[in-house]
């Protein structure tokens, strides 16, 4: 049971730190960033490059993060804002970035897959049981990344001027707000948050050009199911995560990994705004 | 001038549209091959299709590294009949789907005279149909679940008749196990590897409390693990596809604090390198180990490291009979004094090739006999040989075959 | 025209295989059968604008249909008709599940793309687990299969393609192609005239789902492997991809650019793989930001501006009178009956405890300032789900929860405030979508004459429309766009119309004549009329009963007279100190 209990914890903590970057993109601009993958995928070579040039493993965090909201900002201006009326059109456009992304990082890396190893390594005992410390730092990691960006949106001002443009962009753009300005930091954000987010899952899986798409349509359904709440993202990533990690461990283990985009399209289906509230 | 488009206004000049355009036509048309590559007549071409992507990329490196030594001694000994040999390497993702598209290219663009590859089970079984078609030679240099017969398939690695009982019988008999569990990638080869397993351990008063399996991508062994914890067993053994899933089981298994026993069925001695300390205690069972002591193997390795500097990767299980297996073409084809498929596959069970794992001849139903070696990782990388099994039969892999 | 393409296409074919190397060959028929599920793809999104990522799903159904038969049942005509068929039931069943979860009422638009999205990773986990059966991720591969040449399945399959894109030109040419457009641009207009767009969706999606299965079905009989990647994400997005460079809506476009980027794709996997893919990604983001017509969309506007194609301008249309007068005159039910209708939102109340009765024959005007709630009621009376309490009866049917097309199909005709038409069609293709569900339209043919009723015939060619049937209605004025929707209603035979401000923007002689028509229909035509308006001039003279309503509520019905002289009116628009002043106070 402690066991399972820590699974759940643990890979409710990742789901949420990878789809966090999506979802206040998805609040303030309104479109699906189908580039979430690539970014993440960006932040694994990020920490793969830092490995490979025998650094403390701890700076791949910060070299991603960097390298991704430059990216994002510059993805921003040039494919992102010219699509802004056409939400669908973004998705697809977004797409076809991440294919550059993954095709300059394979003709940059080669397309093998490769391997980090974590800046934490073994296991502590914990209720009981042994357990992966490097999945409780990132569960630590998850909380602290909650609370900074809860911090941001409601104790700051870029966070109160961007909650504003998330409930109505015409309107505060009347009142003044340079929302244009908001949009752009906020995908860059946005941006950098999945590059970090790709650093951090890196030392427990691997790196190859293809890592993000699985983990950009589990982020993709755990957003929709959100809204654009923070704290919803985070129920339905305990809820979703754990069911995948219950289905994995007594049912089937394929099987499991459909659990999170199976039940989100179910719970879209019946309840449109999700776990969101209103 | 604008125009409306789904309902939206460009504002791009429909100047810039056009030339866009024409760009775009002109890059098509200039990548389009006006005629296909035709083989250069005085050339022997060997294809390799083979995971440089995917499960198998991490060992793939390893493989081309052999096939391209092995060419280079023959060419620099005049080559095969008389003609250079070319080597011509395509991903086959490690997959079937990718496999149908590199054995395309390979057998009917670029019209190579053989295929002599490593590849997954998922990967040979797609390349079969097309091998059938083109009517190729086709020497198979991995290790993998066996029963795979075809008039042009060719095997020179080992087959769980021979790999399996050396492992499981150490484990039962010196380490008193009695008590199994099974993980391996489902598909061809993880399923036959890990059921023969089971039938053994079974016929031979054992128990298997476990067996669960992951598709061959799948990198989050999580729930798999809190099984194995679960069931408390007295040894591990894995048969998972070779390269990425070996790695990412292990840095799990041991992030998670697990230590049991462990035999790895599947994994080679340079990704055992590669993982570094948290492969060490693995069992594993191979025909070949790079500290075998003979001159053979003292010059394969020596010649590796001239040829590829920094860049040598480990030879290993999965690389070495790819050498291996170019040097049994050649002594076919010389011995059928002709390229023709026919003739070369006729010969193909009759020759024989000392090299660094001894003398190979895929004379029994068109697989080999070989000495294998069981060996345990050690912290710094190496293996360590506890025992050695000569000439090993790989029983009755295809009856209908002689 | 289109038979002469179709020959010359089959001819090309036929030479193909003395033309081409064996390679070329062998590719190419993959290529041709990535066309066919172009097409469909096309038809199913540039044509009724559903994005689906998961064709890629449906063909992983076929494939595995074909496989699985061959393997577990071996090699015989039957089991090679089981196989089939039962991939594309299996397609069929699939995709009208994914239809029924994706257009329901209220579902957004986003949706559709999601689940089919999900669609794919559940079809390829699902052959994941499979075990044995399925092959897992071996898949199944080297099963005896048709006993034909390359050269004849090339034939086989180029002519599937020909056959397909033929097919798809004589739909999508056809009314029924003109529906999908029109419920592509403006479904909720759609479901106004009684035209189920969520049906038809589900309709036309089980339909692509179909001819990409079978298309699954002969890639692998041909390639003789099916893996669980056939039915991936990555395969369902390069289709879009192939789509959107190719032209979404033009058909051929994306049969071109399927079967030459695969093509392109099978050469260049050895040499410059990832060249190629960064190209195709980066021309597939310029397409998309810059020329989202996509390249056969640009190249056909280029040929169209070049060349004036008779291919494209549609038949003249002439419009004729509907022969028979179908309007019935009995009945023993009102026409509206409303009981304690409320609308509320949250804390706020639109409308509060509307009751009235209007009966066939009467012309009844809804008046009252901005905000009284008047359109509103108006969609409460015409969309089930709009009001939050009491009863709607439409002729005695009360309308409980019915979407808006079912409430149409009650005799409900409703105009829009703001002009609700299809932008992208014509005026004549406009008024037959309008005529749909009275005369339901052909998958093969544009019908050449629509049939009008009276009324609608009046008012077209009395504003000009008539003199306009092939303008696309983007190009008309706003007064002519108010005149052609209410044509559009007039052309449904409604027996209740509520017209929301008709006149807004049209001139004086144009308003006289639409108020003599309005008249004419109540007094001969035994319509029951709602109208919304604020020009009292025109309420005066047309109604036969004007309703009031003020913050929500209804505090006058009654006939003209008695409204036009209340204080309570003169109140409500004039303001409180005005009235008092006016009355000397």
């Amino acid at each position: 049971m402690p066991d399972q209990l820590l699974d759940v914890l643990t890979t409710a903590a990742i789901l949420y730190i990878v789809a966090v970057g999506l979802l206040i993109v998805l609040g303030v601009l309104k479109i699906i960033n189908f580039a979430h993958g690539g970014f993440l995928t960006l932040g694994g070579y990020a920490s793969l490059i830092v490995s490979q040039l025998h650094w403390n493993p701890w700076l791949a965090e910060p070299v991603a993060l960097v390298a991704g909201t430059v990216l994002g900002a510059a993805v921003e201006r040039i494919i992102v804002r010219p699509l802004y009326s056409r939400p669908l059109d973004a998705i697809l456009a977004t797409w076809g970035l991440s294919i550059v992304v993954v095709q300059v990082i394979t003709i940059a890396f080669g397309r093998g897959v490769q391997f980090v190893r974590s800046p934490i390594e073994g296991a502590i005992p914990l209720l009981g049981t042994s357990y992966s410390l490097y999945r409780l730092v990132l569960l630590g990691a998850a909380v602290v990344l909650a609370l900074a960006i809860g911090a941001v949106m409601h104790g700051t001002r870029l966070g109160l001027v961007a909650r504003a443009v998330i409930m109505n962009e015409g309107l505060a753009r009347g009142l003044g707000i340079n929302s244009e300005l908001v949009r752009f930091v906020t995908f860059s954000v946005g941006s950098g948050l999945a590059s970090l987010a790709g650093a951090l899952i890196t030392p427990l899986l691997s790196v190859d050009p293809l890592m993000g798409v699985p983990w950009l349509l589990n982020a993709f359904m755990l957003v929709l199911v959100s809204g654009t709440s923070l704290i919803s993202l985070a129920v339905a990533a305990f809820v979703l995560g754990g069911a995948q990690v219950l289905i994995s461990s007594y049912g089937n283990p394929v099987l499991g990994g459909l659990t999170i985009v199976v039940l989100a399209a179910l719970i879209l289906r019946v309840r449109p705004l999700g776990f969101a509230r209103g | 001038m604008t125009s409306t488009a789904f309902g939206v206004t460009l504002r791009s000049p429909a100047r810039l549209r056009m030339a866009l355009l024409a760009c775009c036509i002109v890059a098509c048309a200039a990548t389009v091959p006006v005629a296909p590559a035709r083989a250069a007549e005085a050339t022997v071409k060997i294809g390799m299709p083979i995971g440089l992507s995917g499960a198998n990329s991490v060992v793939a490196p390893s493989v081309v590294q052999a096939g391209k030594l092995a060419v280079a001694e023959i060419n620099a000994h005049g080559g095969i009949l008389g003609h250079q040999v070319e080597l011509s390497v395509a991903d086959d993702g490690s997959g079937a789907d990718g496999a149908v598209k590199a054995f395309n290219t390979l057998i009917f663009q670029q019209k190579v005279n053989a295929i002599i590859t490593m590849e997954t089970s998922a990967a040979r079984n797609a390349g079969l149909p097309v091998v059938a078609r083109g009517k190729v030679p086709f020497i198979y240099t991995s290790f993998y679940e066996g029963h795979s017969c075809a008039p042009d398939l060719f095997v020179n690695a080992w087959v769980p008749d021979q790999q399996v009982a050396p492992v499981v019988d150490y484990f039962m008999k010196q380490k008193n196990a009695k008590t199994f569990f099974l993980i391996g990638s489902d598909y061809a080869f993880g399923r036959g590897m890990l059921g023969f397993t089971r039938d053994y351990i079974k016929s031979h008063g054992g128990t298997v409390v476990g067996e669960e399996y992951l598709p061959m991508d799948a990198t989050d062994w999580t729930p798999v693990l809190s099984k194995l914890r679960a069931a408390h067993a007295d040894a591990l053994i894995t048969s998972t596809a070779g390269g990425a899933p070996n790695v990412t089981l292990t840095k799990q298994l041991r992030g998670a604090g697990i230590n049991l026993l462990y035999g790895n069925l599947a994994v080679d001695e340079g990704t055992a390198k590669a993982m570094g300390a948290e492969a060490t205690g693995i069992y594993i069972s191979q025909s070949y180990l790079t500290s075998l002591d003979n001159p053979k193997n003292k010059a394969f390795i020596a010649d590796l490291k001239s040829m590829f500097g920094n860049d040598t990767k480990t030879p290993n299980d999965l690389s070495e009979p790819e050498y291996d297996g170019i040097y049994l073409y050649k002594a076919a084809v010389e011995k059928a004094g002709s390229l023709d498929t026919a003739k070369v596959v006729a010969t193909l069970p009759t020759v024989s090739f000392n090299g660094p794992r001894g003398t190979i001849e895929m004379s029994k139903e068109h697989h080999a006999r070989l000495t294998m070696y069981l060996g345990q990782v050690q912290p710094d990388g190496g293996v360590k040989l506890i025992a050695t099994f000569k000439d090993v039969d790989p029983g009755n892999q295809c009856p209908k075959l002689k | 025209m289109v038979a002469i393409l179709g020959v010359m296409a089959l001819a090309a074919v036929a030479a193909g295989p003395y033309l081409l190397d064996t390679y070329s060959v062998n590719i190419l028929v993959r290529s041709f059968l990535y066309g066919c599920i172009a097409i469909a793809l096309d038809i199913l999104w540039g044509f009724a604008g559903v994005l689906s990522f998961g064709q890629s799903a449906f063909f992983a159904i076929g494939a595995y249909g074909c496989g699985l038969a061959f393997v577990h049942l071996g090699l015989s005509w039957e089991t090679a008709i089981a196989g089939l068929l039962g991939g594309a039931v299996l397609a069929a069943i699939v995709a009208a599940f994914v239809g029924w979860l994706a257009f329901g009422h209220g579902v957004s638009e986003l949706y559709v793309s999601v689940v089919t999205l999900v669609l794919t990773v559940v079809v390829v986990q699902i052959l994941y687990s499979g075990g044995d059966f399925t092959g897992s991720s071996s898949g199944l591969s080297g099963f005896d299969t048709f006993d034909i040449e390359i050269e004849t399945w090339f034939w086989i399959t180029g002519a599937a393609l020909v056959l397909s894109a033929a097919l798809g030109w004589i739909l999508v040419r056809s009314d029924v192609g003109r529906l999908l457009v029109a419920i592509r641009d403006n479904e909720q207009r759609c479901s106004y005239f009684g035209i189920s767009g969520s049906g038809i969706k589900i309709l036309v999606l089980v339909f692509s789902a179909v001819v990409t299965s079978l298309a699954g079905y002969g890639y692998a009989a041909y390639t003789d492997v099916v893996a669980p990647d056939l039915g991936g994400f990555q395969f369902g997005t390069e289709l879009v991809i192939w789509v959107a460079l190719g032209g979404r809506g033009t058909l051929i476009g994306p049969a071109v650019a399927a079967v030459v980027i695969d093509f392109i794709s099978a050469y260049l996997s050895g040499s410059l793989p990832f060249i190629w893919q960064l190209f195709i990604g980066l021309l597939f983001i310029l397409v998309i930001v810059l020329m989202p017509q996509g390249l056969g969309g640009a190249i056909a506007s280029l040929c169209r501006r070049l060349w004036p194609w008779p291919m494209d301008s549609p038949g003249v249309a002439r419009l004729a009178a509907v022969r028979a007068d179908r309007i019935a005159r009995e009945h023993a039910a009102p026409a509206i009956e409303l009981r304690g209708v409320a609308r509320r939102y949250g804390s706020l109340r639109v409308l509060e405890d509307i009751s009235f009765v209007a009966r066939q024959g009467e012309l009844v005007s809804l008046v009252g300032p901005n905000g009284a709630g008047k359109t509103t009621l108006i969609r409460c009376i015409s969309d089930g789900h709009e009001r939050s309490a009491g009863q709607v009866a439409i002729q005695g049917h009360d309308i409980g929860r019915l979407p808006p097309e079912r409430c149409a199909r009650l005799g409900i005709g409703r105009k829009f405030q703001t002009p609700n038409v299809f932008d992208s069609l014509s005026v004549a293709e406009s008024l037959r979508i309008a005529r749909a569900r009275l005369e339901p339209p052909s998958p093969w043919r544009r019908a050449d004459e629509i049939h009008l009723p009276e009324a609608a015939l009046r008012v077209v060619r009395a504003t000009g429309l008539d003199r306009s049937l092939t303008t696309t209605v983007r190009h008309l004025s706003h007064g002519t766009k108010q005149a052609l929707e209410l044509a559009m209603v007039l052309a449904m035979e409604p027996r209740l119309l509520l017209l929301d401000e008709p006149t807004a923007g049209l001139t004086k002689p144009e308003r006289t004549l639409i108020g003599a028509i309005l008249v004419d229909l109540v007094a001969n035509h035994d319509l029951c009329i709602l109208i919304i308006e604020h020009d009292f001039e025109f309420v005066r003279e047309i109604s036969s009963r004007i309703i009031v309503l003020h913050q929500g509520r209804l505090v006058l019905d009654g006939n003209v007279e008695d409204v036009v002289s209340s204080e309570l009116v003169r109140t409500i628009y004039v303001g409180e100190q005005h009235a008092l002043r006016e009355t000397g106070a």
